[in-house]
């Protein structure tokens, strides 16, 4: 047995040395790659009734170079690095409208507009050049939204790293040389596969109810007040949409409204003669799809039980003035009473409550507020926001800029407060009376908490609806949170009207690389040829004596003599 | 064009070799042989120090420098001398002189070093995009490594093989032998303890691979004289 075992034994040793071998060279093929890596995040792809627009491209390979190129240089198999600080706005339409080729554009973000960044968030007091950056790249989104790309742009936030890549590119930009193949320079590689169109996205609205107190009768003789804000966002980057003020202001709003009132009405005593539905909607930016479909789903008589339904849109960064927005004319005895119930309580938190008016055209398919959703079916409904002017199509829809750094939480708890207060007196029928119901220091009071956790959520989340998977936590995150605060919490999971399609890869790993130029490669060819050649000279001279060397040259010559 | 990075640094870290072998006298003797069986005794004893390795050293955690487990280390280092002593004296090789046997040794030896310490990593690293001069420095590293392989191999002929040598000498070749072998701990200090940087290492070894290439060679023609 002893003479079977040893070859065995040494058969595994053998095998266990090879294995650390194997170890071994892993562990270096991991310390090899140095290569700066970059969270990158592309520009949406999106088509309008077969009509492309976006980024049609996500695969990336190409050198990079900065705004200070030579103007005569040829771009199309290069990618231009702009940060957005030193960015002016003219160069990039001229690029675009005369659609010039570029292998690539790469737009560099401030922190602020990172929706990871923890840093000093809430203040309303922006610094002017915040503003300007805020302005700038809110131009630039809608000029990148609504054109055709034929290759890939990426947004990245600015970091140590890729600050050191771009002071090095410039630095040989400055002195002349564009980065080709033969300079050197900096390569930026992003593998990724051709987007795919997502199939069939769809939408998922959220309902609740508070059921008021019935007086002996059925229930569906109460009239209803519909509270509703839509939770969805677009933006040029999918990935970073996360719309903190559009709409995570109002979803956040909302959010607190039921939590007040599910206290009130989970006291027999204070539970009010109306009920109230709670609905978060998706679909926002497509003219409020995913309203539309939820009001359809309703039955006749529901819809007809709704009193009103006030709609919360954007009211995370105002100073003093919010708007409400109508489509019946002011003189409606019903819009009148929603006028006077926010302007008393506005009058007395100390700021003005606007009315505008503005007309429903049937024909025309762009349904600017959620509100007029509503109004098409003959709902009384009203808009409160910050905004003084519909926005079009598209905008105002939580993209880039709308990031936490640019939203106050005092605002909305302001926002709160006069919903809150003013449906409260509707409810218990106290108009016009002075009475506090969700005062300060109360249990009633506004969570300040409450607001800010949700906000932060919110603000970290980004929400382009055909991106969402099916029950994705977000959602469900949602819906839990209104089954906390609401009964009879359903999810309604609808697909999004045919005019859109979306595409897929929303974020990247941007590899950068530094390369060597051919010219240093065959330079170094050249030293390391005349090194081999010194070397052997060397070693022939020392070992056998120069005539040796010499006579090495001499052969081949004298060979031929010999056979001629 | 990285494909061009791969073959120049390949170039630097096995083309010595090469040349080594086919401008000395080694090629007209046809000495391969030697060159392939020292080779062979390199890679038994890379897999015994390795085993030795894993079942001696602890896994340190962090990256400094442990006195203790570097002289371990140093000491199973020394299985090197030992396969080399192996190759050097015990196999059996056909009619070759001493002045050729320990050069094809010592070639035989730095070329398997080369081979299953640099290849792979080179083949992996250097054809990727990024550019770094890691590479052409660890061809240096392999050129120095060669001159260390036949100086020591060539101290190793002097202490094993050759009998008559005068014998102040003597202290001076195993010390030499002492240091050479001791190289790749000294680096590892140089590294670990001191913070160098691989360039400055690279340097270091060169230039100590030069000066240790010259004495041994001074030894040895030292040694070669009272015999002539």
């Amino acid at each position: 047995m002893a003479p079977r075992k040893s070859p065995r034994e040494r058969q595994m040793l053998v095998l266990e040395s090879v294995i650390a071998l194997v170890f071994v060279l892993v562990a270096c093929v991991e310390l090899c790659d140095g290569a700066t890596v970059v969270d990158v995040y592309r520009l949406i792809q999106y088509d309008i009734s077969g009509a492309p627009f976006g980024s049609r491209l996500a695969g990336l390979n190409h050198h990079a170079t900065s705004l200070h190129f030579s103007p005569h240089a040829d771009l199309s198999r290069t990618v231009l690095l702009i940060p957005l600080r030193e960015f002016n706005i003219s160069f990039v339409k001229e690029y675009i409208a005369e659609n010039k080729p570029l292998g690539g554009l790469l737009f560099l973000l401030p922190q602020i507009f990172n929706f990871e960044n923890k840093g000093e968030v809430g203040s309303n007091h922006l610094d002017g050049t915040e503003e300007l950056l805020k302005n700038v790249l809110a131009e630039l989104e809608q000029i990148l939204i609504r054109t055709n790309l034929p290759y890939p742009v990426y947004f990245a936030f600015e970091d140590d790293n890729i600050n050191a890549v771009l002071a090095d590119i410039k630095k040989s930009d400055i002195t002349g040389q564009p980065a080709t193949a033969t300079t050197g320079g900096y390569k930026f590689v992003v593998s990724a596969l051709e987007p795919k169109s997502l199939v069939s996205p769809s939408i998922t609205n959220i309902q609740g109810w508070l059921t008021g107190l019935k007086a002996g009768d059925d229930a569906h003789q109460l009239p209803t007040i519909a509270i509703v804000a839509s939770y969805d966002t677009f933006g040029a980057a999918p990935a970073l949409s996360v719309g903190s003020d559009s709409n995570g202001s109002g979803v956040v709003a909302l959010l607190e409204v039921a939590r007040l009132f599910s206290l009130l009405y989970s006291n027999p005593k204070t539970r009010g003669q109306y009920n109230l539905l709670f609905g978060l909607t998706s679909g926002g930016p497509y003219n409020y799809n995913g309203t539309r479909k939820w009001l359809r789903s309703f039955d006749q008589r529901l819809r007809e039980s709704i009193d009103y339904a006030i709609c919360i849109d954007s009211i995370g960064s105002w100073e003093n003035e919010l708007w409400i927005h109508v489509s019946k004319p002011p003189e409606n005895s019903y819009i009148k009473q929603i006028m006077e119930d926010f302007s008393s309580v506005a009058e007395e938190l100390g700021f003005n409550v606007n009315l505008k008016h503005k007309k429903i055209n049937i024909s025309n398919p762009r349904v600017a507020w959620e509100h007029e959703q509503f109004s098409r079916l003959r709902v009384t409904a009203a808009t409160l926001s910050e905004l003084s002017a519909a926005p079009e199509l598209l905008e105002k829809t939580g993209g880039l800029i709308d990031s936490r750094h640019f939203v106050d939480e005092k605002a909305i708890i302001r926002g709160v407060k006069l919903v809150a207060e003013s449906l409260a007196r509707h409810i218990y029928g106290h108009q016009g009376k002075n009475i506090q119901i969700f005062a300060d220091n109360s249990n009633l009071a506004v969570n300040p908490y409450y607001i800010r956790s949700w906000l932060d959520v919110l603000s970290q989340t980004p929400r382009v609806a055909p991106f969402f998977s099916k029950d994705d936590p977000f959602v469900m995150a949602l819906k839990k949170e209104l089954e906390d605060h609401t009964d009879e919490v359903n999810l309604q999971r609808e697909a999004l009207d045919g005019m859109f399609t979306f595409y897929d890869s929303t974020s990247a790993k941007l590899n950068i690389y530094q390369v060597a130029s051919v010219t240093f490669d065959l330079l170094l060819l050249l030293v390391l040829g005349s090194y081999l050649i010194v070397l052997f000279s060397f070693l022939v001279i020392t070992t056998r004596g120069l005539d040796d060397l010499i006579s090495l040259f001499r052969r081949p010559p004298s060979r031929k003599v010999k056979t001629a | 064009m990285t494909l061009f990075h791969f073959f120049n640094c390949a170039i630097l870290t096995f083309g010595p070799h090469a040349v080594y072998y086919s401008a000395t006298p080694l090629s007209e003797y046809d000495t391969l042989g030697t060159s392939i069986k020292a080779a062979v005794v390199y890679l038994a004893t890379a897999l015994v120090k390795l085993i030795c390795l894993a079942t001696f050293l602890k896994v340190s955690e962090s990256d400094s420098f442990d006195p203790y487990q570097e002289l371990l280390k140093a000491l199973i280092g020394f299985i090197d001398v030992a396969g080399l002593y192996f190759a050097l004296a015990q196999l059996t090789h056909r009619n070759i002189s001493q002045n050729h046997k320990f050069q094809a040794v010592g070639l035989g030896w730095a070329f398997a070093d080369s081979v299953l310490h640099r290849l792979a990593p080179l083949w992996v690293g250097a054809r990727g995009l990024e550019f770094t001069w890691d590479y052409i420095l660890q061809g240096l590293e392999a050129n120095a490594n060669l001159v260390l392989s036949i100086s020591l191999a060539a101290l190793g002929s002097l202490m094993w093989l050759r009998k008559n040598k005068p014998k102040t000498l003597i202290p001076i070749i195993y010390v030499c032998a002492g240091i050479v072998a001791t190289m790749p701990s000294i680096t590892s200090y140089l590294r670990r303890g001191l913070g160098w940087h691989f360039p400055k290492i690279v340097g270091f070894e060169l230039f100590t691979s030069l000066v240790m290439a010259f004495i041994s060679w001074q030894l040895f023609s030292a040694c070669q004289r009272p015999s002539l």
